[in-house]
């Protein structure tokens, strides 16, 4: 930039050539005609105006060019970007009455604000040179709008100048300056982006160096009253009559006399174009082009206000048969040649707008105008030599677009990012109030934040608007406005005010980017980008001044902070700001804080990989998150409780992450069907399982996977809807294997799930008259739903499983013979007899005593030895385990005056049975007593059974009792001889059967359940070791390569003791206990869940791309890649990744 | 036979240096003398939208662009060079270089990014001097592929400029403490595919 500054600063006696931007040749123009002082604000296309001067200020302040740079820094040029154009025009005006010699630069748009100034002071007088620069924007590259600004002249009464080339806008500044100051009148010079925008070879002349020096003359012109201005209007028209006007009319109306022009040859045709601006390029090109310049005639207007009434008269008079006028946007020269046409009588036919392609909005293209002239001159335009390219619609249709995006590293997308999060918009209900800038760009996908966009400032005044407009029916909800730091300046704090004064019930939320950041880096009054010659404002106390209460700056890379902060903008009524401050990635201020020793890196292993299975062909209805779905994003950032996947694993192996944050998401039918991929009973898990997932988390609080299990498989609907795991085994190519399972209890049932959906032919054989066995037989009907089991297992049925009930092994069939007449058979007989006391089967008679197994059998069968409708009796349990808490809640239940007493050897901290049942027992009155076992017994003459207990450890006697019945239920042993041919030393102590993997070591046989040994005896357990021989047979019979995912969950269970006192009881009997009414109150689950955060990478994850988009995380084979080229090492999404895949790593040298 | 070359059109994405390179392209004509315009659209440059500049060569050319009036086309990305065939004609001259950046529809998998190679057939079908610079060293820094893409041109025949001019355009056109890297990336082009 130096050298481009020193060179725009020098003065050349000879003419210099130089490729330069228009922009910058107006600038050279304006120095050229000695200004003395830029107002600006900056806007497309017109800011590298500005710039210029921006650069030429520093340049000349710095005391070391002084004496290196006489030349340069000898005659000193203000500049400063005001904070809007009305202020920028206003200033202008002032220093003009100074006798200083000045230009002023906006937007097509910026006039608007402005105008207020522009339209007085031209009844008035201006002394020194006005040239105000308007740059339009036909087409809209990036406006909002794109009105024609050369209305200007007619509505203020100012010449206005509307050069085409970089070189026409060069040297039509220096006329305006002359001309503004021989008129003492403002003048435009009004361009277009082709023209701003356009680069090409200009002449760097001489530089007036006349002095101006500041003076003020009180004279009656500087005071507008009305008693002066109907005579100050009419002066005002005459200056625009005066010979210095007309001159320059007649000088920039050119008869183009190109090279071979009828013109030149004085041989006239009947077409004549009138053109002016950028339009006249596009023809010179076209006709030189294609050699057809004989063809038209072509008059070119510099200056279209006042008309060039002459001029265009004398081209009408050439008895021209047709006139197009050609200019982009409105007919404003069209209309001008009609009218005078049709004073003058003229017969030429006039086209303008509206013949062949010519259209009012757009701009113009070599296209456009090479059609319309093909039209017009009805000749066809060769093109035969250059043809464009065979069947290039094919090449061009459907190629992805690419709208722009916010920068790697934009604090914007921080803001966004962090508003989504706060300020959920998944129903979409709030309002958000957009403005222009950069940070629009906060509207498209994938931030979609913002509502509305208008003109510049109107996002305060739209949403105190629209809070009023809802008042009534929303009752006073809280509408945002969304505007940057630079716009907050130029035009939000009046709105601000207003919305402060009216009591609105708004947030505004300042993007404070320390920059006006669209237009190329500007400082503004809130940012003065460390110069000393400004002042700096800040905006947090100037707001709080005004009266709003809350004020909240953060930083929005520091999310938790900036959610905190947002959260408590938002739930105060009335005016709340947030300012989110940080520097655009362009400033030195951003550059400064990034670690160059640092670089961010995707851990492969975590983006996008499940976490769960390794086999990726296992089921996974877990959904991608719906697009705006952010709680897994939120749970990572806020929740209270934060707790890895793998310590809450499921032994059967279910996806409790996709379970938990399905429900998070308010997905609660994939919550049903991820249980379901793995396992049939969502149901009687979520009422009978001990929850090991729960149990074995290290945190104080663990997710209540449980209690949601019970929530979301109690919505009807969704349990009865087995249609994925039918059409999962519908589907599945049929393997022509056969596998027999012994034994339908849940081990048995589970592995047929599995190998049913992966293609096996399965028959379950079963000794009782229906599936379930303990579930059914020996769990009381009061702790579960058995109707909703029943359904559960007898999905199997439905996909092509076969049932063999009444069917005993041993009995009506043998191992051997299954063996023989399947692929592969799965034992899981479970352990059907229960333990007995000799004490107890020697001294108490028969119809005294039961076991548990067949007590509960019993109970559950209504067939009870003895009768509950008379009066209460004491029954005794014997043990500890849960079946003796069963029965004894069992015993209880026949008859709520029963006295049930329970005798186990253990501890209240050491007895095997599930805390929270024996909580129940407790509830119910049932009364324990620990540290005892029975000694002797015996029935008294009043047929009561009389026991002796003693204390476990001291070996001492302990009490005497009295009761009518004694329950034993001091475990479960194994029909041994059913299955002896697998061999003795296969069997473990306590009767089950020892394997490897599920396998046997016997022929084609498997275990499953509690039959085999080591295997945690539980309705999880049983499921677990069930789905492990399932492996086990696929590993056997199709060479499956994947050993049982839910090893390690089921290992744990196995071998690890249970913590006894329930992690997070609140919670559990919260959402836990009943089924009834828990989908009302299910309605806030999500919200009341977001406390946890359940992490664990996931395959099904676009939450980056979905939700954050930046441009330096690239998706390539489905994972994150970080484009280095693009990242600038702001970090923020390593707080964005749900999966914890990204993370930082110091670059090594 | 070397075509006459009126315009040149450089496409590519906001931050890849098609400004930069249009201007050691201008400065070039400015300094062989022959009259230069130059149009550039670049609504959200440094923001990753599409830009594209044109350059006119001679009197009454601009820098405007129009359907099948490119004469030579630099793409820095592919995409972006696809998105220019109506420009085309057949006598143009094409070099492009494969360096992909996806846009956002392409990553939210709503587009899908097409097949370079085959689009790469098609013009080399289609036009008589098509260079598709499919690799690139590894050192050279993904900014700098502009130059190195122009050194790589200055070795195809209907190029308007010499070597030598680039180089001086070079010297006028980039700061100081860019100047070196630039000339380094620009000899690279020239080099490293010759062999």
């Amino acid at each position: 930039m130096l050298r481009q500054t020193i060179e725009i600063l020098t003065s050349h006696s000879h003419p210099q050539k130089r490729c330069v931007m228009g922009n910058v040749a107006i600038a050279r123009g304006a120095i050229e005609a000695g200004v003395n002082g830029v107002f600006a604000y900056p806007g497309t296309p017109s800011t590298e105006i500005s710039e210029v001067f921006k650069y030429v200020n520093d340049f000349q302040n710095k005391s070391e060019h002084e004496e290196k740079y006489a030349e340069q820094t000898a005659r000193k040029i203000y500049f400063e970007y005001s904070i809007n154009e009305k202020i920028a025009l206003e200033k202008a005006i002032a220093f003009s009455i100074g006798h200083k010699s000045t230009m002023c630069v906006m937007k097509n748009v910026g006039m608007n604000v402005a105008s207020d100034a522009l339209m007085s002071i031209t009844y008035q007088t201006i002394m020194g040179s006005l040239v105000i620069v308007i740059c339009d924007d036909p087409g809209c590259h990036s406006s909002s709008n794109e009105q024609d600004s050369r209305y200007w002249g007619p509505m203020a009464s100012v010449p206005v100048f509307n050069p085409a080339t970089p070189d026409e806008a060069k040297e039509m500044t220096k006329q305006a300056f002359l001309l503004s100051a021989e008129l003492k009148l403002p003048v435009i010079v009004r361009t277009t982006t082709r023209v701003s925008h356009s680069r090409s070879v200009i002449n760097y002349g001489k530089i007036n160096y006349e002095n101006h020096s500041a003076k003020f003359d009180r004279i009656p012109e500087h005071i507008n009253i009305p008693a002066r201005t109907a005579t100050a209007h009419t002066r005002l028209l005459d200056k625009l009559k005066s010979k210095a006007v007309l001159n320059l009319l007649s000088e920039n109306s050119k008869h183009l006399t190109l090279k071979n022009s009828p013109l030149e040859r004085g041989n006239l045709t009947q077409f004549g174009i009138i053109t002016s601006g950028v339009s006249t390029a596009y023809l010179n090109e076209i006709l030189h082009h294609h050699t057809i310049e004989d063809k038209v005639n072509i008059l070119s207007l510099g200056m279209i206000h006042p008309f060039p009434e002459q001029e265009v008269l004398n081209f009408l008079e050439k008895n021209l048969k047709k006139i197009l006028v050609l200019e982009e946007l409105d007919p404003f020269i069209e209309n001008a040649v009609r009218t005078l046409a049709q004073k003058n009588k003229n017969k030429s036919e006039i086209l303008g707008k509206g013949f062949s392609v010519l259209i009012p909005t757009g701009e113009f293209s070599i296209d456009i105008i090479t059609k319309v002239l093909e039209d017009f001159l009805n000749i066809s335009i060769n093109k035969e030599e250059n043809r464009i390219l065979d069947n290039s619609e094919n090449y061009i249709q459907n190629l992805p677009p690419r709208p722009p995006v916010l920068c790697s590293g934009c604090p914007h997308r921080a803001t966004f990012y962090l508003l989504k999060l706060a300020i959920p918009r998944e129903q979409g209900e709030l309002l958000m109030c957009g403005d222009i800038g950069c940070f629009g760009l906060g509207a498209l996908p994938p931030l979609k934040m913002i509502d509305t966009i208008n003109h510049m400032g109107m996002s305060i005044s739209m949403a105190q608007g629209l809070y009023e407009a809802f008042h009534h029916s929303q009752n006073g909800k809280k509408v945002v406005a969304l505007l940057g730091d630079g716009t907050f300046f130029h035009s939000g704090l009046t709105s601000l005010v207003n919305a402060v004064y009216t009591r609105a019930n708004i947030l505004v939320v300042i993007f404070d980017n320390r920059t006006i950041g669209m237009t190329g880096h500007q400082s503004h009054p809130g940012a003065s980008q460390h110069l000393p010659k400004y002042h700096e404002i800040e905006i947090a106390p100037l707001l709080k001044g005004m009266g709003i209460e809350v004020v909240e700056t953060f930083n929005p890379f520091d999310i938790r902070d900036g959610f905190v902060k947002l959260n408590k903008a938002m739930s105060h009524k009335g005016v709340s700001v947030i300012i989110s401050k940080a520097p655009c990635i362009f400033l030195p201020d951003f550059k400064e804080k990034t670690n160059k020793k640092m670089k961010i890196v995707v851990d492969e292993n975590l983006c996008n990989t499940c976490a769960n299975h390794e086999d990726v062909s296992l089921a996974c209805s877990r959904g991608y998150a719906p697009k705006n779905n952010l709680s897994r994003a939120r749970a990572k950032l806020f929740a209270e409780v934060s707790i890895a996947g793998e310590e809450q694993l499921c032994p059967a192996n279910i996806c409790n992450h996709g379970f938990f944050n399905s429900i998070l998401e308010g997905d609660y039918k994939s919550a049903v069907e991820i249980v379901r991929d793995k396992m049939l009973f969502a149901r009687t898990c979520g009422d009978i399982c001990h929850r090991p997932c729960e149990l074995f988390s290290l945190q104080k609080e663990a997710v209540p996977i449980k209690a949601l299990k019970k929530f979301v498989s109690s919505i009807d609907e969704n349990f009865h809807d087995f249609t994925l795991p039918k059409s999962r085994a519908k589907n599945s190519a049929s393997l022509n294997k056969s596998v027999a399972i012994i034994g339908a209890g849940p081990a048995g049932l589970s592995a047929a799930y599995d190998l049913a959906q992966a293609g096996y032919s399965i028959e379950i054989f079963e000794k009782e008259n229906k599936a379930g066995g303990m579930v059914t037989f020996a769990i009381p009907d009061f702790r579960m739903d058995k109707t909703g089991f029943d359904f559960e297992a007898m999905q199997l049925k439905e996909i092509g499983v076969k049932f063999h009930f009444n069917k005993s092994l041993g009995k009506d069939f043998t191992l051997e013979k299954l063996s023989d007449e399947f692929d592969s058979v799965i034992l899981a007989i479970g352990m059907g007899k229960s333990k007995t006391l000799d004490v107890i089967e020697k001294n108490i008679p028969f119809e005294k005593r039961l076991d548990a197994l067949s007590f509960l059998k019993a109970f559950n069968t209504k067939a009870l030895p003895f009768r509950d409708d008379i009066e209460s009796v004491v029954i005794l349990i014997i043990g500890g385990g849960n079946s003796a808490i069963d029965a004894a809640r069992s015993a209880k239940k026949l008859n709520p005056h029963n006295k049930v007493i329970v005798s186990c050897v253990e501890s209240a901290e050491t007895m095997p049975a599930f805390a929270e049942e024996v909580n129940h027992a407790i509830a119910e009155d049932i009364e324990f007593i620990h540290d005892s076992f029975v000694t002797e017994c015996s029935v008294s003459s009043s047929k009561k059974i009389e026991i002796n207990l003693h204390s476990f450890v001291k070996k001492e006697f302990l009490k005497k009792l009295e009761c009518n019945y004694i329950i034993t239920a001091i475990g479960q042993q194994s029909e041994q001889p059913v299955f002896e041919k697998i061999g003795k030393e296969k069997i473990d102590m306590q009767g089950r059967i020892k394997n490897d993997k599920g396998f046997s070591g016997y022929k084609n046989i498997f275990v499953a359940g509690d039959i085999s040994s080591g295997n945690n005896m539980s309705v999880i357990g049983a499921i677990a070791s069930g789905k492990k021989a399932a492996v086990g047979v696929r590993k056997l019979l199709e060479n499956y390569q994947h050993d049982y995912e839910g090893e390690k969950a089921l290992e744990k269970l196995n071998n690890t003791p249970l913590q006894l006192s329930p992690p997070n009881e609140s919670f559990r009997t919260k959402w836990g206990e009943t089924r009834v009414n828990v989908l009302s109150e299910g309605q806030n689950l999500g919200r009341a869940l977001e406390r946890f955060n359940l992490y664990q990478s996931c395959m099904k994850c676009n939450h980056c791309i979905d939700n954050f988009g930046c441009p330096a995380m690239v998706k390539v084979n489905g994972k994150i890649k970080i484009d280095y080229s693009r990242c600038t090492l702001c970090g923020l999404c390593i707080d964005v990744c749900p999966n914890n895949a990204i993370r930082w790593e110091i670059v090594e040298r | 036979m070397k075509n006459k070359i009126n315009k040149i059109l450089v496409a590519g994405v906001g931050g890849q240096g098609i400004v930069y390179l249009t201007n050691i392209l201008a400065e070039a004509a400015v300094i062989s003398d022959i009259p230069v315009s130059v149009s550039e659209i670049h609504g959200l440059s440094q923001r990753g939208g599409i830009v594209t500049a044109g350059i006119g060569l001679g009197k009454y050319n601009t820098g405007f662009i129009g359907k099948a009036n490119v004469d030579f086309l630099i793409g820095l990305e592919p995409l972006e060079t696809q998105r220019c065939i109506p420009y085309l004609h057949k006598n143009s001259s094409i070099i492009f270089c494969n360096y992909q950046i996806a846009p956002y529809s392409v990553n939210s998998e709503t587009a899908k990014y097409p097949d370079v190679n085959s689009f790469a057939d098609y013009l080399k079908e289609q036009c008589k001097e098509v260079v598709f610079v499919k690799t690139i060293p590894e050192n050279v820094d993904s900014v700098l592929y502009n130059v190195l893409l122009l050194g790589r041109a200055t070795k195809m025949m209907n190029f308007p400029f010499t070597a030598e001019t680039i180089e001086k355009a070079i010297q006028n056109t980039v700061m100081d403490y860019h100047r070196e890297k630039t000339m380094s990336a620009f000899r690279m082009g020239r080099e490293y595919y010759s062999k």
